[in-house]
């Protein structure tokens, strides 16, 4: 599928800001079942984007740009080839070893109702690392109640699953806290994804996991779908949660009153068929 | 456009980019072979130019010593070889000649008066000095081709399927120079640093015009892996591997935009760019310099026949 992106961060100050340095993760790699045909990332003010790589291998963008301004956009867009690879994530960078995915954070936390849900979803699905995946997969996307109302970007694993609703980062934070809780390596990724409804106009990027299973390597969860990645899905950034894969990141001095408004275009492209 | 047609439009670029970098090898063969032996030590670079340019067998099935004279005949001039120099610019005149109307007035020119050319060399050059006249001639020749073609074609389907020509042989070349002489890139090498490495490192990196890049990109002295690292994995050298796969997926894509579909031809060429987009030096060193070449030529060649069967056939 050819999927065309634009993904519009636009920040609007009462006063205004004096200066804003920001670390960007929004650039697509490619890996096999994956193509970025063309990419490129525009800054509403003057400055240099020096580009580089973080330790997962993600493209990095940083930039520093002084003000003063009332109104900051930085906008990321292009197109990208995508095959369906039934959710095997192959051809990626791999700078570490798997185990390390098996690290918990601040906000992947594991806490006693998520490790027993874990245990309970995998015993029911019977042996085997894949099996446990797919049954956690389907009971944590029945479980939990899609809901943008209750949750915040600092929103931890078990405070969403105490509430049993959240956004796609909060399902993805609790399948990678029950994931690592199964001995299972698990890690986050944020990227896009191509809504099959006709709907194109998006107010985030999405966010699914890749949790490791032995012989098969890096498989991709989608728990708000309830799917394992499709050629729907574009990955972006990957990190141990969102603070590590969070498409913007920054500071500013100045600038009171920020607000924040994200506009995301995912569509499909051209109107090409595969022969 | 008929598969006949871009068949012809492939292959002649094909044969014209082979062309040159026959040139290109038996130039680099000849400067390395002017040096002293103690500098370059006891090699046989003219069996090694055979290889790289990948008849080996069929030349020695026709000759028993590879040498100056039986190498730049062979190479260059031979009929018998049917990748000579005069073969190629033979089959690439053919080619055009088929196609007469899908070239630009200039690109025709190029060709035809390069083929008509070749007869004034009919003779052979009688001296060492004639023959690089003759190798500078060649490489004059397929710029004089590339030029026009870049200058005048229309932007269709029918200049994407040259440009794949180039790109394909190209990166089948410069592959072709990396196998051959891989041993000594390696960086474990013992006798590292010393004149006779510095003569052929400097050797490989002239055969691909890249000399005076490699100090632009590194600005260091020459050293092994950074010369497979700029012929390999850098964009910005035109005969690297990676920029090949750059063109080549470019120029797949404005095809398969164009014509509403795509299919193996597109996927493996991104496979391929994807692999080399990803891939570190070290990596490389670490899995193997040889075995990587030995893949990516495995995988040019598998691009080559599904390019022929989506488009060519």
């Amino acid at each position: 599928m050819r999927i065309r992106i634009s993904h519009e961060t636009v920040y609007r100050y009462d006063q205004p800001a004096g200066g804003v340095i920001q670390t960007l993760r929004l650039t697509p790699r490619n890996h096999v079942g994956q193509f970025v045909v063309d990419w490129r990332i525009d800054v509403s003010e003057n400055c240099e984007l020096a580009q580089h790589e973080d330790a997962f291998g993600n493209i990095v963008h940083t930039f520093n740009a002084d003000g003063p301004f009332t109104e900051l956009r930085v906008l990321a867009e292009g197109e990208v080839e995508t095959q369906d690879t039934g959710g095997v994530v192959r051809g990626t960078i791999e700078r570490f070893p798997e185990s390390l995915y098996l690290r918990e954070t601040p906000l992947t936390r594991l806490d006693p109702a998520i490790a027993e849900f874990a245990r309970a979803a995998s015993a029911a699905a019977g042996g085997g690392a894949l099996k446990a995946l797919h049954g956690l997969l389907a009971r944590l996307h029945g479980e939990m109640a899609f809901d943008t109302d209750p949750t915040h970007p600092a929103t931890t694993a078990a405070e969403a699953f105490a509430m049993k609703r959240g956004v796609c980062q909060d399902l993805t934070h609790v399948f990678i806290a029950a994931a690592r809780s199964l001995g299972v390596p698990a890690r986050y990724i944020g990227g896009h994804f191509h809504r099959n409804d006709g709907v194109v106009a998006q107010e985030a990027g999405h966010a699914w996991a890749e949790a490791f299973v032995p012989d098969l390597g890096w498989v991709a969860f989608d728990p708000a779908n309830g799917i394992s990645a499709t050629d729907a899905h574009v990955r972006v950034a990957v990190g141990l949660d969102y603070l590590g894969a969070a498409p913007v990141r920054g500071t500013r001095t100045g600038g009171a009153g920020e607000a924040l408004t994200v506009a995301v275009q995912v569509a499909q492209a051209g109107r090409q068929m595969q022969s | 456009m008929l598969s006949r047609t871009a068949d012809n439009l492939y292959w002649l670029a094909r044969y014209v980019e082979r062309a040159e970098y026959l040139a290109r090898i038996l130039e680099a063969t000849q400067r390395i072979t002017a040096m002293p032996l103690a500098y370059v030590g006891e090699t046989n670079e003219w069996a090694s130019a055979v290889a790289t340019a990948g008849c080996s067998g069929a030349f020695f099935a026709a000759h028993e010593e590879a040498n100056e004279e039986t190498v730049t005949e062979f190479l260059a001039f031979s009929t018998a070889n049917p990748s000579s120099i005069l073969n190629c610019f033979e089959v690439a005149r053919s080619n055009a000649r088929a196609i007469r109307t899908a070239l630009t007035v200039e690109m025709w020119d190029a060709i035809n008066t390069t083929w008509l050319e070749l007869k004034r060399f009919g003779n052979r050059p009688q001296s060492r000095d004639e023959f690089a006249r003759f190798l500078r001639w060649v490489q004059e020749s397929s710029l004089r081709f590339d030029g026009s073609a870049y200058r005048t074609m229309l932007r269709n389907d029918a200049y994407w399927f040259s440009r794949i020509g180039v790109y394909i042989e190209r990166a089948d070349n410069t592959a072709r120079i990396l196998d051959v002489k891989y041993h000594l890139l390696l960086p474990e090498d013992e006798h590292i640093g010393g004149p006779l490495d510095y003569y052929q490192w400097a050797g490989i990196l002239r055969s691909v015009s890249a000399l005076t890049a490699y100090h632009w990109v590194y600005r260091e002295s020459l050293k092994p892996w950074l010369v497979a690292d700029l012929l390999i994995l850098k964009d910005q050298l035109p005969r690297s591997l990676s920029s090949c796969y750059e063109n080549l997926v470019q120029n797949l894509d404005r095809i398969a935009n164009a014509y509403g579909r795509q299919g193996p031809a597109q996927r493996q060429a991104r496979a391929v760019r994807t692999k080399l987009q990803n891939s570190r030096m070290e990596e490389i060193f670490g899995e193997g310099l040889h075995e990587f070449i030995g893949g990516f030529i495995a995988d040019n060649n598998r691009l080559g026949e599904a390019i022929r069967q989506q488009y060519l056939a």
